[in-house]
């Protein structure tokens, strides 16, 4: 029975499916060979894809090669709020000194992987059959400590981040393939798909969407781990269609059975699958047995199609790069997406073969990104406000518990790796509530002070005076301010609010009185600074 | 973040001390607020939802239907267990506070809740349900958005001075959501809510914000910043007014009611309070799982109607609640259920009507799916709250649903327009629906002033079959379902008399 061979490839230098072994055998010629030979497969790097040949690239100039603006510190720092989790104010004045060109380059640079949280994130599960019960609740409890370790660790890179963009990215693709661990139960498989997020966060999509759909987190949370080809299940293909790739409406519920027909056969045991990236298949026994090997009609094409073909065919239409960044859109520049520069980046993105990064820098060079109607129009997530804060104040190494970290953000409503549901956190307005609002207030004013929200004390106070010190030129009053609301402010300030600022600090004495060395001033420096985080523009980025 | 999550980390309260001083405070008023809108009545709607997707049958349960126990071999309950309030029904056995309130008539029960075309997506059923939007359509904004939009279009101008609604958790809710703004106020507890906010405020600066998109949002904060602190105030001058007559069970439901108790009972004028309960996801386990939420609801509920009759608050709220679906029939290989349609919804107060609506599903007529039919869609329910509860005009919530749906008559004083209980000027009759009907139908009379109610049946011969007297019955409008499961098809006449006037009509009960 002749398989049918699909276009795709054709056009692609990936061998046919009936050219693929179909499995490695496990045992041989021996058990350990076998196993190494797997990895030997593995570690070879991925094919390459060519562009489509039926698709011809739209001519466009990318924003760098007619870019217009006006570079300077307002605009280095209205970059850097988008991009960092806060910026120090020396970063602003060094970014706004040199150029557009090399600070975007310096922010979508290359970063290394860091090393994992701990050595468990490869430690295989256990055979749960053989346990008792004690163990299974003691193991209960191992996890669960690794899981919130695991943010811990996570948060603390946001707040120690270079001048880079990663941890931001990193939170927009988990945002985008929200998963919650409260669903996946491995903390190894969360951390695999943090680590995956990670280095392909500005590599090429295609590549960072198999690397999601293949990787057992999103196989345990979406149910692709028990989709059999005699119970497929429809919820992972209905998500992948609806939320990951080209949103509703742009398929039939017909496209979504059948893909969910593709996505069978796939296992995991919360840290390995039974699936090979570089050769792009299933494999072993449970593959054989449970994948649905028969024609599917998907998206109007025809084929014995897997979970590879589907990703394929949805990255044909032209819809998934307009989707995709219309969600960069309004994480880094506004919540009402502008149609002819989002048309823009779709082109650029699919222009390059999904690779990210040239959207990304589509997106910092271009005049639109540094247009004043979009100085502080978005609002900022949780996770800005907090490690922001600890980033600023340059206390990020300081030993504050992980626990309490979580806690608060779980009064913000902003827990990474514990979104609400895999549609991730609406964001926009819907972050300030008559509860969250007051909340940040609190927490910026009781972190500033050095106290914990929750009663007792850290054993350290943010340096007010050593922050100050890093201003232009902390012994002149006004310059304080006015360099503060740089640093805090996305808006420039007018002169009632730069009043009540110079009022907060000196509270009646005059502006020459100010001495950056006298007793008072740190406490004074910190009133000044705790009125700031209360005041609305605070809250915007 | 739930108010237990907050008292059990928070310190905050015991740096303060125990009771707090009312802050004097200079705050600018940078918008004038009038007090306008078309919102006269001063009832008062608790909607409690269960979070998960109740199972409906497992709460009021068909208990001679032999293909509920078929279906269900290890979750069904038996008349022995169950507790049984009416020929064909008994509450689940963690219901026992419920049973004396429905017995006097301050429950009502409407079966088979749901919406054509049922979706079994978790959040598109949710979400189907707070916006009512019809299966096929995505809107954005809630129902109760959209009918404070309409009630308050330049919110906060015009803006009453208390909440417009309040709810218990942190994450704004879709309900609330209109396209411009959320009009419901998050609280967890009125006193740490002032403090809190008071605190940590500070007037906005007094230029008006630019005129770009950076400077629309600066203007969200700032008008968010100032009505949660004007209804702080309101908020926390209620709760050290209000009284609480009862204890209240020590569970998340019991504290949410008993703060809404409190402040109720301080005055404030707050329309509209959203509760929830979670956990109703049963899916696996129900036999564990299911009964602690029913014990929870009961003794919560039944606690906080005792403490508004004590109160004498009783006349003017109404407690509802509802699930984004039902569950399925036929139980599952985890001795639990998966999600479904339709399933009742429950009325409490002496201002609800303490009839069961509609009837049992269908256990053998099921959809394609295998899931219970539709009887209700949840949008009359919704429409009869607007109406008859709040008793706004019919075009209101014609634009709130962009559809007309009939009502359910489950409110015991039906407002008019007016804003006053309509008192008929006679003694009436409406025709009873459905007709014809099998197994129960609705009688609908009218009283001009408070007298004694007899309703008889009399078969095609004129032999009395039936006879129930209602005793005393307040005037105004009233329903009582009559079922005939016991009696043979054919025709009847149904005679209501009252303080010496009779009227009749009739009914054929098809079968």
């Amino acid at each position: 029975m002749a398989e049918t061979i699909t276009r795709r490839d054709l056009l692609t230098n990936r061998r046919k499916k009936a050219d693929r072994p179909s499995h490695i055998k496990k045992d041989w010629p021996t058990p350990r060979v076998a196993k190494l030979y797997r990895k030997f497969l593995d570690d070879k790097p991925a094919p390459y894809y060519p562009p489509l040949k039926d698709y011809t690239p739209v001519p466009i100039t990318p924003s760098r090669r007619h870019t217009t603006v006006d570079w300077n510190d307002d605009a280095a720092a209205h970059l850097l709020r988008r991009t960092l989790f806060a910026p120090t104010f020396s970063e602003i004045t060094t970014t706004g000194a040199d150029t557009m060109a090399n600070t975007v380059d310096t922010i979508l640079a290359d970063q290394d992987q860091p090393e994992p949280p701990g050595d468990w994130v490869t430690e295989p599960p256990p055979q749960f059959d053989s346990l008792t019960q004690e163990e299974i609740m003691e193991l209960l409890q191992t996890y669960y400590r690794r899981q919130f370790e695991l943010i811990g660790w996570w948060m603390k890179r946001m707040a120690t981040q270079p001048l880079s963009i990663v941890e931001n990215m990193t939170l927009f693709w988990h945002n985008h393939f929200a998963t919650s661990l409260q669903g996946v139960f491995f903390p190894q498989a969360m951390y695999e798909q943090n680590a995956v997020l990670r280095e392909h966060s500005l590599g090429n999509f295609r590549e960072l969407l198999r690397r999601v759909t293949f990787g057992p987190a999103m196989m345990i949370w979406l149910d692709t781990n028990s989709s059999t080809v005699y119970h497929p299940n429809e919820n992972f293909a209905r998500e992948l269609l609806e939320l990951f790739t080209i949103g509703v409406d742009n398929y039939t519920q017909t496209d979504v059975e059948e893909a969910a027909r593709a996505f069978t056969g796939y296992r995991t045991n919360g840290v390995n699958t039974n699936y090979s990236y570089n050769q792009a298949t299933g494999f072993g026994n449970y593959w054989q047995q449970r994948h649905d090997f028969g024609p599917k009609t998907f998206l109007g094409q025809t084929g014995n199609f897997d979970g590879d073909d589907i990703i394929d065919i949805i990255l044909q239409q032209d819809q998934t790069a307009n989707f995709i960044c219309e969600k960069i859109y309004k994480w880094f520049v506004y919540e009402v997406p502008d149609d002819a520069f989002v048309d823009e980046m779709a082109t650029i993105f699919r222009n390059n073969n999904y690779e990210i990064l040239p959207v990304m820098d589509h997106v910092f060079t271009s005049d639109h990104f540094y247009d004043e109607n979009f100085r502080g129009c978005l609002i900022r997530n949780p996770l800005t406000v907090t490690q922001g804060i600890f980033r600023q104040f340059d206390i990020a190494d300081e030993d504050i518990p992980f626990r309490y970290l979580i806690d608060l953000q779980h009064f913000m409503g902003m827990i990474p790796n514990m979104p609400p549901n895999v549609n991730g956190w609406a964001g926009y307005r819907s972050w300030l509530n008559s509860i969250t609002l007051p909340m940040r207030k609190l927490f910026t004013a009781t972190m500033t002070n050095g106290t914990n929200l929750f009663g007792g004390e850290f054993d350290f106070e943010p340096d007010v005076v050593a922050l100050a010190q890093t201003l232009s030129d902390p012994n002149d009053a006004e310059a304080l301010v006015n360099d503060l609301a740089k640093l805090f402010f996305p808006l420039p300030i007018s002169d009632d609010l730069e009043e009540q600022l110079l009022y907060a600090l000196l509270e009646g004495a005059a502006v020459y009185d100010w001495d950056i060395n006298a007793a008072g001033a740190p406490q004074r420096l910190r009133n000044l600074i705790i009125y700031m985080m209360r005041k609305p523009e605070f809250q915007l980025l | 973040m739930k108010r237990r999550d907050f008292i059990k980390t928070s310190m905050v309260l015991s740096v303060l001390g125990a009771r707090l001083p009312l802050m004097a405070l200079g705050k600018s008023k940078q918008n004038i607020r009038r007090k306008t809108g078309t919102w006269d009545s001063d009832r008062i709607l608790v909607l409690i939802k269960m979070d998960g997707g109740n199972d409906g049958l497992n709460t009021v349960i068909p208990v001679y239907d032999n293909l509920y126990h078929q279906k269900r071999p290890t979750l069904a309950f038996n008349a022995n267990q169950a507790l049984m309030v009416n020929e064909d029904s008994g509450f689940h056995p963690q219901m026992a506070p419920l049973v004396p309130i429905f017995q006097n008539g301050e429950m009502g029960i409407i079966h088979g809740v749901g919406y054509p075309q049922g979706n079994l997506s978790h959040f598109r059923s949710s979400d189907i349900w707070v916006t009512g939007s019809p299966a096929d359509e995505i809107w954005s904004s809630g129902w109760l958005g959209r009918l404070f939009q309409n009630e308050y279009p330049n919110f906060p101008d015009g803006a009453p001075e208390h909440p417009i609604a309040i709810q218990f958790n942190s994450a704004n809710l879709l309900e609330f959501q209109s396209v411009q703004t959320n009009f419901a106020t998050m609280l967890f507890d009125p006193e740490i809510m002032y403090y809190i906010v008071n605190e940590n405020y500070v007037p906005g600066s007094n230029d008006p914000p630019l005129e770009t998109y950076g400077g629309d949002e600066l203007n969200f904060v700032r008008e968010l910043d100032l009505t949660t602190l004007e209804y702080s105030e309101e908020i926390y001058g209620a709760g050290q007014d209000g009284d609480l007559t009862v204890e209240y069970p020590n569970n998340n439901l019991g504290e949410q009611l008993a703060v809404t108790a409190k402040l109720i009972s301080g005055g404030l004028m707050t329309p509209i309070y959203r509760l929830n309960i979670g956990g109703f996801d049963t899916h696996a386990g129900q036999g564990g799982e299911h009964p602690p939420l029913l014990n929870q609801m009961s003794n919560a509920i039944s606690a906080f109607l005792q403490d508004l009759k004590n109160q004498g608050l009783d006349d003017r709220v109404m407690v509802v609640t509802t699930s984004e679906f039902g569950r399925r029939v036929e139980e599952n290989g985890s001795n639990g259920t998966d999600h479904g349609t339709s399933g009742p919804i429950f009325t409490f107060g002496t201002t609800t009507v303490g009839n069961v609506f509609g009837s049992q599903p269908s256990l053998s007529n099921l959809d394609y799916n295998e899931n219970l039919m539709v009887e209700h869609d949840f949008r009359q329910v919704y429409t009869t709250l607007i109406e008859d509860w709040f008793g706004l005009d019919p075009t209101v919530s014609q634009a709130v649903f962009q559809e007309t749906f009939e009502t359910i008559p489950f409110v015991a004083n039906p407002l008019s327009v007016s804003g006053s209980p309509a008192v008929p000027e006679a003694f009436t009759l409406y025709p009873a629906f459905p007709n014809p009907f099998n197994p129960a139908t609705n009688i609908r009379f009218e009283l001009p002033h408070s007298s004694k109610v007899t309703i008889q049946i009399f078969d095609i011969k004129g032999r009395e079959v039936r006879t129930h007297r209602l005793g005393k019955v307040s005037a105004g409008l009233h329903d009582f379902r009559l079922d005939c499961r016991d009696l043979s098809s054919g025709v009847y006449h149904i005679q209501v008399e009252t303080a010496g006037s009779v009227q009749s009509q009739r009914v054929t009960l098809l079968k």
